[in-house]
């Protein structure tokens, strides 16, 4: 009994966590030149990781694509077949785990660092708010790179199967640009980049809660970054998952 | 002024701050003395709203602090400084970022006005080679000196000190009192020092107050205390 009340206290903190974070926001107190700071960082440290898992996710699905596909003698759909997986599914939910991986678990340990540390409690007594000085930030350089991130994603992993699409399967460049322009709509895109806008929002959220909200010295930055982690990962598969049923209900 | 009344607080259960009283006239210095875990940083962490008590006030200057939210806390804190035990230092900043930090953030000071008022107050605490070092490359005592600038650099005239000589060494413990007593005279500041150093609090406190287990044994000036008969007050001065 006492652990469920304890499980919905925890989900109201966070919420009114996530509501000081927006407001916050909306008020326009972001401060952008800490939120091009970590842009920068989170960009820049994930990008490569990223890149490699699309172009190779890009490349599988076209090996086993055409192995079946050319079997009914329809090889060129191997071009759609992982220009609409990519885009539509695994770029949003590929990109955003090692984004969690990555940006997530480095927000969360910075700012339990900062708190076992005391410097959160020495923001509120240096009369500044920590929300808006070290959360906000984060969380809006989330929210901008994440979507860049998948972006960057899709044309990596699409270059991925046009380059065994080509050399491997025998498949004409042309027709390969071509068949994969045709088969991806903007509703195609945009199905996964709404996603993408959700996740950004929940793993800045999870792993800046779990951050400012660390006890227990450096056994607990470790504790509380392992959970941001893992907390983000369901986040995502189960959000992914009714996201998914949601937009297909509406777009097909 | 500051005005403390029937301060109680308790975590869990356990009762740390029991029924705790004092008043403290404008540009006055107090230290707090007492054990370790008798409730001196909770008590000081009350002081500018940082915890929040389970009954009793707290005024300063006239208004009751407890019952404000914490966006007119952060405007009051402006006007207060602060150092913490472990000095909470920014890791990711400089020194000198560190201490220019609040003015950045509560005046409208052009950078070169900035970086002069910066520059005067290391050379005040002695740290003029240190200003572009990280706080994880200074020692304890250059940290909490680097920690005592940033807390004064607005010239606030409240200033609330948490254990500022614990952990230090005889010399360095004389140094730092020494330092917290000159800011504090030269700008009239009304000050609350928490320690268990007894021979420093006793030199620089208008004065002493003793706590024990969350609540005043005793109190007065230096002197007072010393002929105090008390035996919980002779035990701790031994
Ligand atoms: N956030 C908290 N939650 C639970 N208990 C706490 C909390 N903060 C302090 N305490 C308890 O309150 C008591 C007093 O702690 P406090 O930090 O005020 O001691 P102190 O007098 O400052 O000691 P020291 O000289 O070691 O700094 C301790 O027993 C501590 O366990
Ligand atoms: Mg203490």
């Amino acid at each position: 009994m006492q652990r469920i009340i304890q499980f919905f206290v925890s989900i109201g903190n966070a919420l009114f966590f996530l509501g000081n974070v927006f407001f916050c926001a909306l008020k326009g107190r972001i401060r952008w030149g800490e939120v091009l700071k970590q842009i920068y960082e989170q960009g820049i440290q994930s990008v490569i990781i990223i890149a490699m898992t699309s172009f190779a996710s890009g490349a599988v699905l076209a090996l086993q694509g055409y192995v079946m596909l050319n079997r009914f003698g329809a090889k060129e759909y191997v071009a759609d077949l992982v220009a609409l997986s990519l885009v539509r599914e695994l770029s949003p939910v590929f990109s955003s785990f090692i984004f969690s991986g990555k940006a997530g678990a480095r927000m969360a340990a910075e700012l339990g660092t900062m708190n076992v540390n005391d410097q959160i409690v020495a923001t509120r007594a240096l009369g500044v708010d920590p929300i808006e000085f070290l959360v906000v930030p984060r969380m809006v350089a989330c929210f901008l790179v994440l979507p860049g991130l998948v972006v960057f994603s899709d044309l990596f992993g699409i270059f991925g199967g046009y380059i065994i699409g080509v050399a491997d399967a025998g498949i004409q460049s042309s027709t390969y640009i071509h068949q994969t322009l045709r088969a991806i709509n903007y509703v195609d895109f945009f199905s996964g980049f709404i996603k993408t806008l959700f996740f950004s929002v929940a793993i800045g959220w999870v792993c800046c809660y779990q951050g400012f909200h660390t006890k227990g010295g450096s056994l607990g930055v470790g504790k509380f970054t392992t959970k941001a982690v893992a907390l983000s990962y369901i986040v995502v598969v189960i959000s992914n998952t009714v996201l998914t049923k949601i937009i297909l209900a509406f777009w097909g | 002024m500051i005005k403390v009344a029937n301060l109680k607080k308790s975590f869990t259960g356990q009762a740390v701050l029991r029924d705790i009283s004092l008043n403290v006239a404008p540009g006055e210095l107090i230290v707090i003395l007492g054990e370790s875990g008798s409730g001196k940083s909770v008590f000081l962490q009350h002081l500018i709203g940082l915890l929040k008590p389970d009954s009793g006030s707290i005024e300063i200057d006239g208004v009751d602090i407890t019952t404000l939210s914490e966006r007119k806390l952060l405007k009051l804190r402006k006007n207060i400084g602060y150092l913490f035990q472990e000095g909470a230092l920014y890791d990711f900043m400089t020194v000198y970022e560190n201490i220019a930090f609040p003015l950045h953030e509560h005046t409208r000071l052009r950078l070169k006005e900035i970086k002069e008022k910066v520059l005067n107050i290391l050379k005040l605490v002695g740290l003029e080679k240190a200003g572009m070092k990280f706080p994880s490359e200074l020692s304890g005592g250059m940290r909490k000196r680097a920690a005592l600038a940033r807390s004064v650099v607005l010239d606030s005239k409240i200033l609330f000190c948490d254990e500022p000589t614990s952990g230090l060494d005889p010399k360095k413990s004389k140094e730092i009192s020494d330092l917290i007593n000159d800011i504090s005279r030269r700008s009239k500041c009304t000050t609350v020092i928490t320690s268990h150093d007894i021979y420093n609090s006793f030199r620089i406190a208008d004065r002493l107050v003793l706590i024990d287990h969350g609540q005043i044994i005793a109190r007065g000036k230096p002197e007072e205390i010393e002929l105090s008969s008390d035996p919980k007050v002779k035990e701790f001065l031994i």
